[in-house]
């Protein structure tokens, strides 16, 4: 397909296509049958699959989520979609010491072929309990792979490859980008689900992003390349394992790092990136890490205060120049 | 092979020693029972000698500081290039530069805490003049008075700048680029090797004329002289009551008009040609030189140009001068007549121009004219028959008076 | 029931004493570390209702799952050297005493969080009903995890959906040191079940025939698509003196508690196992293992020498498991890699 669809629909396109493929693969969650998901993403899929393969659950992140778990555990390819990442941290149990230490702690001997789907970070003046980015809350899991979609095709791929895989993986999507448009071909081979993407290629810094955050980066580059400065924009694509070696080849290139993140400062993901780079690209860099991120305060309601809170391309573009200041 | 060389135990007591001086440098070739340095045990001086063949590498450890025996010294590598290679000295202590008693001017690079004189004699390699710093001293910035970043002090290691002598950036941090300006205008001198000394900050308008030296390297340059007559102009400079000087920068002026190559420049898109002559005289003055520009100098009316003249000197005295005031000539003048020992000099081509014409003392009413030229915009014909023009103005100067 | 069948069920209670006994031993000794829970007196349900189980069904099981474990079929060599941590232990030495795990014999765990096998074993059940299997998951839990909220989360998910699931709590009366009237506010667990229209029923868990019988008939209903049942076995973990007089009495960490002592201490000494003395094992009352042998022996199907053939070969089998683990290797940092990895197959990450 040629034409540019939405992130929802890309994503809807995936599991059709890999519920069609195979009928261990199964969609669980609040509103996902009936109702088509609240964010579109399984719709019209009930009516073509049925309530088995498109369940509607009660509020119960902890309970369902966990079942997911059950059912990986025997066979089946389960997608649990939890509505926002926020809620998810009532499925913590079930996704960190279930999902994430289950092969392990049976001595490798239980498949783990389990999705979990939500969106996470700041939408419309959702308030402080529905805007929060909690990735850095999953990335220390060993046994967990995350992956963070930013692009409709890349929506494609990697649900693909996770519901493929017999790992449990988070897909981390966003609840401004399922109505953001992009291409996406369907026959192009993937590149492997981890591998981050430069987005745009420049010599004056990397910037180094993922999710929503990477359209506010390449905004500001292309601010940044009036004023003379040419900004690399790197899309990790994936918080857990991170590709370190496309970021420390960027850095070898630019010698100047900035990350940028729309969680809160103090220990977001962008903090694990920064000492990771830094470990591996110190005698590269010419000036210290840079970190864009948002406020350490819960998301306020007030809409002014939160386009304040999260990372604009103005903050962006600031930080950047006084990166590449000397 | 890479054997390191140990503190030795010459005594039974011995647990420290002090080396005095290393009498092998790195990249020298030792052999087997050669003398390595001379070092002071618990009882008496004696030799360091080596237990191998090879060439010695460094790091080389300190003189005069106390050393356990079977503490790792120096090395003995296989080859001069490994020897080179090999992590080179340790941060030598400074000599702290004698504390000047002129005020403002004096660098502050913050000075490390001074240390003994005999220390002086430290184990500094004296292969390069830059040493670079090594890699086991990248962390310790405040121990050496500057702050680099990793990337630059990576740089500085790979194009041999010495660090200490790179001007930091504003934020007072030294970065790639620093490092790669200090690389671009060339080596520096090692100043320890020497006796104390004190910099002093170029001002603004002697950066200007460094930097435009350093640009004016590149410039291929040509020179072509001539003895030519200065009996006419002298004559007609003191009729008309004008500056000499002046009447020699109007003959350039008219001359290039007639010439209008010698009033273009090199680009790298190609030759800008400008048709306005605007001469710069070169001007002597107590810090160095100055080139203030008399603008128009072909076209207009001699009497303004001696106004611009008186104006522009009494700027140069009064030690105000812009850039306005000395940059963008399009051909320029530089006269020593006055002194008459000399009999002819070339002069640089500055960057903006196409040629410099230089002059020595009249003898005999000729003085030597030295055109030095940028081959990339005039060739050697042309030059020939500039001074051919100018010397046809200055035989009759009467034409430079009208506009 | 036939003779074989009741011999059976004594001998393997007999094993999961053995067992546990000589668990706590070894690990007074040294050789098993962490938490160890242990089952002194709980046999007859964990004995009962795996003996009513098919191959075919799965098991999910909580922290205090040894005898779980090996009525199942996992050797006790492989449980004692998973609780020794060695390499030839059910789960590779990676999971210990609380995460027992075998796929072959579809045992599911081991989970030291209580209220995960709820979803567990609904998952599990989900799967079954996609797949229209006659086959059950059977969900053990204690008298706490029904305050963890999946419990109800779970319950209300598996009569939605009709799921195969068999819930099985075992209501020792206990919550770490709590006693249930102070953890629950309806202590009759199958009532609270009951609550999600789950058919539910309590049964003597002291008594392993009716523990057994229970099951199979819940299974069947199961089995013929009837949805999920709930069996609440009451039974006793020895602890002293608490079987005596639950209303009157006041729990040991209580008093211990109100007589200053190191609550933390207190606490330990409830996890940490300590194992009853027979005297306190006789004063508990009613005992399954003594009763099975009894009705046994006047039914006919055991006589006296008899069932001393049956202790011997126990307490065999318990010293080979306990010299199989002692052998046995440690695992490698390379295996607990793989172990991590196990689901990698050929797929480069990056």
């Amino acid at each position: 397909m040629s034409d540019p669809i939405y992130y929802w629909q890309a994503l809807n396109r995936a599991l059709d296509t890999e519920l069609a493929a195979d009928d261990a693969v199964f969609v669980l969650g609040e509103d996902v049958g009936l109702y088509g998901g609240s964010y579109r993403v399984t719709e019209g899929l009930y009516a073509k699959y049925g309530e088995w393969r498109l369940r509607d659950t009660p509020i119960s992140e902890g309970g369902f989520t966990g079942l997911a778990v059950g059912a990986a555990m025997v066979g089946m390819r389960p997608i649990a979609e939890i509505m926002t990442i926020n809620f998810a941290l009532l499925a913590m149990d079930a996704i960190i010491n279930m999902a994430a230490k289950i092969p392990f702690m049976s001595g490798g001997q239980f498949p783990m072929p389990l999705v979990v789907r939500m969106p996470g970070g700041v939408a419309k003046q959702l308030a402080a309990q529905h805007s929060q980015s909690l990735e850095q809350t999953l990335m220390n899991v060993p046994g967990l792979r995350i992956a963070v979609p930013a692009t409709p095709q890349d929506a494609w791929w990697q649900l693909r490859q996770a519901i493929r895989s017999d790992e449990p993986i988070i897909l981390l999507e966003h609840e401004l980008l399922y109505f953001s448009k992009g291409p996406v071909d369907t026959v192009a081979e993937a590149p492997p689900m981890h591998r981050a993407r430069i987005h745009r290629e420049g010599s004056d810094l990397s910037i180094v992003t993922y999710s929503r955050m990477l359209d506010l980066s390449l905004q500001a580059a292309r601010q940044l390349s009036e004023k003379g400065i040419e900004a690399e924009v790197v899309d990790l694509r994936s918080l857990r394992p991170i590709d370190w070696d496309t970021c420390r080849s960027s850095l070898e290139k630019t010698h100047r790092l900035l990350v940028v993140e729309e969680d809160s400062h103090f220990a977001g993901a962008g903090a694990a990136v920064v000492a990771g780079l830094t470990e591996r690209a110190f005698y590269a860099l010419d000036a210290a890490p840079a970190r864009v991120a948002g406020l350490d305060m819960p998301i306020p309601y007030n809409g002014v205060l939160e386009a304040a809170g999260i990372p604009r391309p103005s903050d962006i573009v600031r930080a950047a120049e006084e990166l590449c200041a000397n | 092979m890479h054997e390191p060389v140990t503190m030795p135990q010459l005594s039974d007591t011995m647990q420290t020693g002090r080396l005095h001086h290393w009498v092998k440098q790195p990249g020298d070739a030792v052999k087997k029972g050669d003398v390595l340095a001379e070092m002071e045990s618990d009882k008496a001086v004696m030799d360091v000698e080596a237990f191998h063949d090879g060439y010695l590498a460094g790091p080389l450890a300190q003189t005069d500081t106390d050393i356990s025996v079977g503490a790792v010294i120096g090395y003995i590598v296989d080859t001069p290039e490994q020897a080179t290679q090999a992590a080179p000295a340790p941060e030598p202590p400074r000599v702290a530069p004698t504390p000047s008693p002129v005020g403002a001017e004096t660098v502050h690079r913050p000075a490390p805490p001074p240390t003994s004189p005999a220390t002086t004699m430290s184990a500094v390699p004296r292969a390069a003049s830059e040493t670079p710093p090594s890699s086991a001293t990248q962390a310790a910035a405040s121990v050496e008075g500057f702050k680099a970043t990793p990337y630059a002090r990576g740089l500085a290691r790979e194009l041999r700048i010495d660090l200490r002598y790179t001007s930091p950036a504003p934020d007072g941090v030294i970065h790639a680029s620093q490092v790669i300006a200090v690389a671009l205008r060339g080596p520096q001198p090692d100043l320890e090797a020497g006796p104390p000394y004190e910099i002093k900050p170029l001002s603004t308008m002697a950066r200007a004329v460094a930097d435009n030296m350093i640009a004016a390297l590149r410039t291929p340059t040509f020179r072509i002289s001539a003895r030519l007559p200065l009996t006419a102009l002298r004559t007609l400079a003191n009729a008309e009551a004008q500056s000499l000087t002046l009447l020699l920068a109007r003959a350039c002026a008219k001359t290039v008009r007639a010439h209008p190559r010698f009033n273009a420049v090199y680009t790298a898109q190609g030759l800008a040609q400008r048709e306005r002559v605007d001469v710069g005289i070169a001007v002597d003055i107590p810090d160095g030189l100055v080139t203030p520009v008399i603008t128009d100098a072909a076209d207009r009316p001699l009497r303004e140009l001696a106004e611009d003249w008186r104006i522009l000197r009494d700027r140069v005295k009064r030690r105000r001068m812009s850039p306005e005031h000395y940059q963008g000539a399009t051909f320029y003048l530089s006269n020593l007549g006055d002194f008459e020992q000399v009999t002819h000099f070339d002069a640089i081509v500055p960057q903006g121009a196409a040629a410099i014409l230089a002059l020595g003392a009249e003898h005999g009413g000729n003085a030597e004219f030295t055109l030095s030229c940028d081959h990339r915009v005039v060739f050697g014909a042309e030059a020939a028959r500039f001074l051919e023009t100018l010397s046809s103005f200055l035989a009759d100067p009467k034409p430079l008076i009208g506009d | 029931m036939e003779s074989e069948k009741m011999v059976a069920l004594l001998r393997d209670m007999l094993l999961a004493r053995a067992f546990e006994e000589r668990a706590a031993e070894e690990y007074t000794k040294g050789n098993i570390g962490g938490f160890l829970h242990l089952y002194p007196g709980e046999e007859a349900v964990a004995v009962g209702v795996l003996h009513a189980a098919e191959p075919s069904d799965y098991i999910v099981s909580t922290y205090r799952e040894h005898v779980h474990a090996m009525v199942r079929g996992i050797p006790p060599k492989k449980v004692m050297a998973e609780l020794f941590g060695k390499k030839d232990g059910c789960s590779h030495g990676m999971g210990g005493s609380m995460h027992l795990f075998d796929r072959e014999r579809r045992f599911m765990g081991g989970y030291a969080i209580v209220g995960e096998t709820y979803p567990v074993a609904a998952g599990i059940a989900y799967a079954i009903a996609m797949r229209e299997l006659p086959e059950a998951a059977i969900c053990f839990f204690g008298d706490g995890a029904v305050n963890q909220g999946t419990f109800h989360e779970i319950l209300n998910m598996v009569v939605l959906w009709r799921l195969p699931v068999l819930f099985v709590c075992e209501n020792n009366h206990y919550q770490i040191g709590t006693e249930i009237h102070r953890h629950s506010a309806v202590v009759e667990v199958y009532k609270r079940a009951a609550g999600y229209r789950i058919p539910a029923r309590r049964v003597d868990g002291m008594d392993v025939l009716q523990v057994r019988h229970a099951t199979l008939e819940a299974l069947e209903q199961i089995r013929e698509g009837n949805g999920p049942q709930f069996l609440e076995f009451e039974t006793y973990r020895f602890r002293g003196h608490s079987m005596a007089d639950p209303s009157t009495y006041r729990p040991k960490v209580e008093v211990q508690a109100f007589e200053n002592q190191d609550p933390i201490r207190v606490a330990l000494s409830e996890t940490l196992p300590r194992y009853p003395s027979a005297e306190e094992i006789a004063a508990a009352g009613p005992n399954s293992i003594e009763r099975l042998a009894e009705h046994l022996d006047q039914a006919g199907h055991l006589r006296a020498e008899q069932l001393q053939v049956l202790r011997e070969d126990v307490a065999r089998i318990v010293d080979d498991a306990v010299q199989f683990a002692k052998a046995s290797p440690d695992p490698t940092l390379e295996e607990a890699q793989a172990c991590l990895d196990c689901n990698r197959g050929t797929e480069v990450l990056i």
